[in-house]
């Protein structure tokens, strides 16, 4: 037990996100642990029950968000879900997120297989957009929900195989922009179904991160394709910001992100001081608590973390989100996720200065 | 006129570190016809090339394509060369079994380090992605290897790790191996708790690990 008092809350979580929209400080920062495939321990299902089954995957985000008070509600159980619908075959692990089976696009002439889904039947898409309707329903009036999903660069390497797919973009340039015109598509219309069901969609793009590209691919395979993206958000978002995660390393290539126009970055594999002093003045900062310490670590040493990515991280000029750094473990201790929410509680407060 | 053996050199290092897999290829078939040592052309030339775009990775100049690049130029020089491969230079070498483990598919880190592994010397047996445990050990055993290197990306399989040195100790053989670590959400930390002799963040200094690890050591 961390024998200290946590403050108690006086806003909703909504009440507590909006205030990052509005400009104004809210009475404590928010806290996103990325809950996703641990969401089933929540409803003590199976990983692969809960997310081949739309009652079951909402009903598990509605709980785990009942039991830890996230201020962010997150549909994903894998980046491939784009891609799975676009007819990538998965392997379905009984408790843990599905796999990617042999890519789809195995010759460069299968980029004719590729197709834009059909979101009310493809894949796991309507799962997907039947729990986002089913939490909105249920807990939209208090907390944000959002439909995360894989951008073009992701996708395109999960069709492909991500070891090909590198290659790539050496050697067949004019293709690669092919596919990932297929895949920006794709996505577009994944944000409308997303927009018309009230939920916020957040774009991950793990392949970009730089421990497997560097700049110079970001800026000409990455960037002009996520931009899209978030320009699309904020044409019809009503307001909405354009939410961006890339998990691993990503300091090199901050410079072709900011290009991408994203308004929130949320990070893992990095110095979250170093990021504020890059990009604070133009998106809010999310992170980044080192996910396996989530899974290992004790709720005393979880909120040491914490208060140390705090302190970096505090007063960045566009806004502040304590976060882990890529998805919360499946298997994490219930009270280490509430350790850093906690620490939200106590090192992220706006009622108290002055 | 056959051109100097610098030249040469130069240009099979060269096609190595700029992905110019067609100047690696030409440059070690000129070599084999200027009559020169097949060793030292990989040695000194394919190598020091590969070496230097390790370097690259390791400054963040070269990402992950560039390396898959520059060693396919590589293996397609190495192809050619090492069938001229003088018997009485093959020395040794320390035994090496990697793969990544059970429940974990993601192999391009573990690519990376074999390929580095392998340019640095080591004698490389990769069992691949997902796999079962107990065949690091059994692998281990029957190569007469001197280190196992284990990979993830997955918090979910990397307690794997743990259990393969467990089975070592069960075994009483656990001293027979240096066991090298790696991937995504491994740390420092967690190589220490599961009794691990070494860590790495990426392959550049997976090789550096391996080697101080390995000093000292014999081939089987």
């Amino acid at each position: 037990m961390i024998d200290m008092q946590v403050p108690e809350d006086t806003q909703t979580s909504l009440e507590r996100v909006l205030c990052y929209l509005q400009g104004v400080k809210p009475q404590r920062i928010a806290c996103f642990p990325l809950i996703l495939n641990h969401a089933a321990r929540a409803i003590n299902v199976p990983v692969a029950q809960c997310i081949q089954n739309a009652e079951l995957f909402g009903k598990a985000h509605v709980a785990a968000y009942r039991r830890y008070g996230n201020d962010l509600i997150t549909f994903l159980s894998t980046t491939s879900t784009l891609a799975e619908a676009m007819g990538q075959k998965m392997n379905f692990i009984e408790d843990d997120a599905p796999q990617l089976a042999d890519p789809l696009v195995k010759d460069l002439d299968d980029l004719k297989r590729v197709r834009i889904p059909d979101f009310s039947r493809d894949g796991r898409l309507p799962i997907y957009l039947q729990a986002t309707e089913y939490a909105v329903a249920e807990v939209g009036q208090e907390v944000c929900v959002s439909t995360v999903f894989a951008g073009p660069f992701t996708t395109a390497a999960a069709l492909r195989g991500a070891d090909v797919f590198v290659k790539d973009l050496y050697r067949n340039k004019e293709w690669v922009h092919e596919l990932l015109e297929i895949c920006c598509q794709a996505g577009l219309k994944y944000i409308d179904e997303i927009l018309v069901r009230k939920s916020l969609p957040i774009i991950v793009e793990p392949i970009g991160s730089a421990s497997l590209v560097g700049p110079r691919m970001f800026k000409e395979f990455v960037a002009p394709y996520l931009k899209r993206l978030a320009d699309h958000i904020h044409a019809n978002g009503g307001g909405l910001p354009a939410v961006l995660h890339i998990c691993g390393k990503t300091k090199p290539n901050w410079a072709p992100m900011r290009e991408a126009d994203f308004d929130i970055w949320s990070l893992d594999g990095v110095d979250m001081a170093e990021a504020k002093a890059f990009a604070g003045d133009r998106v809010a900062l999310v992170g980044n608590l080192t996910p396996a310490n989530l899974l290992k670590n004790t709720p005393e040493q979880i909120d040491a973390e914490a208060k140390l990515i705090c302190e970096k991280a505090m007063g960045s000029p566009c806004g502040f989100i304590l976060g882990s750094g890529c998805e919360v473990p499946i298997n994490t201790p219930p009270e280490n996720v509430d350790a850093l929410i906690n620490a939200a509680r106590r090192y992220g407060r706006f009622d108290q200065s002055e | 006129m056959a051109r100097d053996r610098e030249d040469i050199l130069q240009d099979l290092a060269d096609g190595v570190l700029n992905m110019d897999e067609d100047l690696a290829v030409s440059t070690a078939l000129e070599a084999i016809e200027a009559g020169l040592d097949a060793f030292d052309a990989i040695t000194n030339g394919l190598v020091v090339g590969m070496n230097k775009a390790g370097e690259l990775y390791d400054e963040e100049e070269y990402f992950v394509p560039e390396l898959l690049i520059c060693s396919d130029a590589l293996y397609a020089a190495l192809d050619i060369l090492k069938p001229h491969l003088n018997r009485q230079n093959d020395e040794k070498k320390l035994g090496c079994v990697i793969g990544v483990v059970e429940g974990d598919t993601h192999d391009i880190g573990k690519n990376l380090v074999k390929i580095m592994l392998d340019v640095a010397g080591f004698e490389i047996h990769d069992l691949g992605r997902n796999v079962p445990l107990a065949d690091f050990v059994e692998k281990a055993k029957e190569v007469g290897a001197q280190m196992i290197c284990l990979s993830t990306l997955m918090t979910t399989t990397m307690d794997g790790m743990s259990t393969v040195i467990e089975m070592l100790k069960e075994e009483g053989i656990r001293d027979r191996f240096k066991v090298l670590v790696g991937g995504g959400p491994i740390s420092q930390a967690f190589a220490d708790r599961i009794g691990a002799d070494g860590y790495a963040d990426n392959a550049a200094s997976a090789v550096r690990v391996a080697k101080a690890l390995c000093a000292g050591l014999k081939a089987a």
